[in-house]
């Protein structure tokens, strides 16, 4: 064995490049996937290079193989074309380059693509990237809208037409890239990180015409997948036709069945904006005036009650009643009045009766003693008494003289 | 005595229409029950003119906004 190298004796290149090729064979035989990035064959060279390009994580490695090997009956190899290699590491001592030496190449076929989309779903799913929860809601009338597309595509055409249709005010943010064969999904990753990062996109399309699964294929690539799942803003995809489902339809936040209709899904239809406002106007202004009518009809008929209406009923009933009470007060001082006067007619009648002025008219005389009492008994009399006779004409004091007049002497 | 009214004064401007409102139909209530001195019911049935007044008032302007609100053009 060679002595181990050092400054002092270092190994010449072929030393070196020896034990490069023993290290490197050591890997022996392995089965390697890919994507066939490039393809040369040169006129009827007996070699045929490619290269193998690993679509996740965008590495790939040269691969050589017999001409036999690559034109293989049945075995359509184009750029693009997912493979499956035998192939051992080899490394070309003479150029120091190193390749995978392919003894069978074969291509994956389309039961094996779906299985391995499915594998890839599975696994996606299981980290919980295609959860409802993760679904964001789209933003009512984006001004920006990113569409990621193919140049001058159906696809394209079909998002910006009716989307402006609906919303003329729309603008949008265009990343126009493959959308098929090896460089799809990487460009595609690309747009969405452009347009992701820019604020002014509020919502982003990914849109695509209908294709066969290996056309959609960059669809359901794992970085792709990845990519749309770490984005901040919103991802609408509408891709191949509404049967042809690809994984980027499960993470998306909402899955249009064609370009057209992720316009429908981005931006609202102005007319029919319109008419809803218009309508909402129209059932407020209506509210607005039933609830006025019901107040004025309130109010028409609080003034219309009788208190209020016709005050002066109010002091009519007072007049009435202070009449009344006059008319009674009137009879019943007209009344009391006539009965007085009656009552004096009576005692004035009474006096005139008891009133000895009648009397003392018709001559008789009253005798009253000093003390004004009346004498009834000439007992009650002393001699040479002072009395008072009161006659009809008036008053006449007299004295009591009993001495015997001879003429009837009784006493 | 009850007490009597305040001497009628017009109704306070920070009174809402429904406080208005409602003390329109509280006097209307009390001027119904009667048993009030003439000058009570007298100040009372001013009291009563001037809130239906009031808001009568209202109703006309809430009436002129609501037209005044009117779309110039409702088809532009």
């Amino acid at each position: 064995m060679t002595s181990p190298s050092s400054p002092e004796s270092p190994w010449p290149v072929r030393t070196v490049a020896r034990k490069v090729a023993e290290w490197i064979g050591r890997l022996g035989e392995v089965w390697v996937e890919g994507q066939v990035a490039q393809l040369s064959r040169r006129g009827n060279a007996a070699t045929v290079f490619l290269t193998l390009r690993d679509p996740a994580a965008d590495l790939s490695v040269p691969v050589t193989c017999h001409r036999d090997v690559a034109d293989r009956p049945g075995l359509v190899l184009t750029e693009g074309a997912r493979v499956i290699v035998r192939a051992r590491p080899d490394y070309y001592v003479a150029r120091g380059s190193f390749s995978l030496r392919a003894t069978e190449i074969r291509a994956v076929g389309l039961g094996e693509l779906l299985a391995r989309i499915e594998r890839i779903r599975q696994l996606l799913a299981a980290e919980g990237l295609f959860d409802a929860t993760r679904k964001r809601p789209l933003p009512f009338a984006p001004a920006v809208v990113g569409v990621i597309t193919g140049r001058d595509s159906a696809a394209e055409r079909d998002v910006l037409v009716t989307a402006r249709r609906r919303w003329p005010a729309v603008r949008f943010a265009m990343h126009n890239c493959a959308v098929q064969g090896p460089t799809a999904a990487a460009g595609v990753i690309d747009g969405l990180r452009r347009l992701d990062a820019d604020p002014t996109v509020e919502v982003i399309v990914i849109a695509r015409g209908g294709g066969s699964v290996e056309d959609l294929l960059p669809f359901s690539d794992e970085g792709l997948v990845r990519a749309i799942a770490a984005t901040r803003t919103p991802v609408v995809t509408a891709v191949g036709h509404e049967t042809d489902t690809t994984l980027v339809d499960h993470v998306a936040d909402v899955r249009a069945a064609t370009p057209t209709d992720a316009a429908h899904r981005v931006v609202p239809e102005i007319g029919e904006q319109r008419r809803l406002v218009d309508g909402l106007r129209a059932r407020a202004r209506s509210l607005m005036s039933g609830r006025l009518e019901q107040q004025e009809r309130w109010l028409e008929s609080v003034r219309s009650r009788p208190v209020l209406a016709e005050p002066q009923r109010l002091l009519a009933g007072r007049a009435d009643d202070v009449l009344a009470l006059r008319g009674r007060a009137t009879r019943t001082l007209t009344h009391r009045v006539d009965t007085a006067e009656r009552d004096l007619e009576h005692a004035r009648a009474r006096v005139a009766a008891l009133s000895p002025a009648a009397t003392l008219q018709r001559g008789y005389a009253v005798l009253q003693r000093a003390d004004g009492a009346l004498v009834r008994d000439p007992a009650e009399v002393a001699d040479d008494e002072r009395l008072l006779v009161r006659v009809a004409g008036g008053r006449l004091p007299v004295r009591v003289d009993r001495t015997p007049t001879g003429e009837d002497g009784s006493p | 005595m009850t007490d009597t009214p305040s001497p009628e004064t017009a109704p306070e401007p920070t009174q809402t229409y429904e406080q208005a409102r409602e003390e329109l139909a509280d006097v209307v209530r009390r001027l119904e029950a009667g048993g009030l001195t003439l000058e009570e019911s007298l100040s009372l049935w001013e009291r009563g003119e001037a809130l239906a007044e009031l808001c009568q008032h209202w109703l006309d302007r809430a009436r002129e906004r609501l037209a005044a609100a009117q779309p110039a053009d409702p088809t532009d």
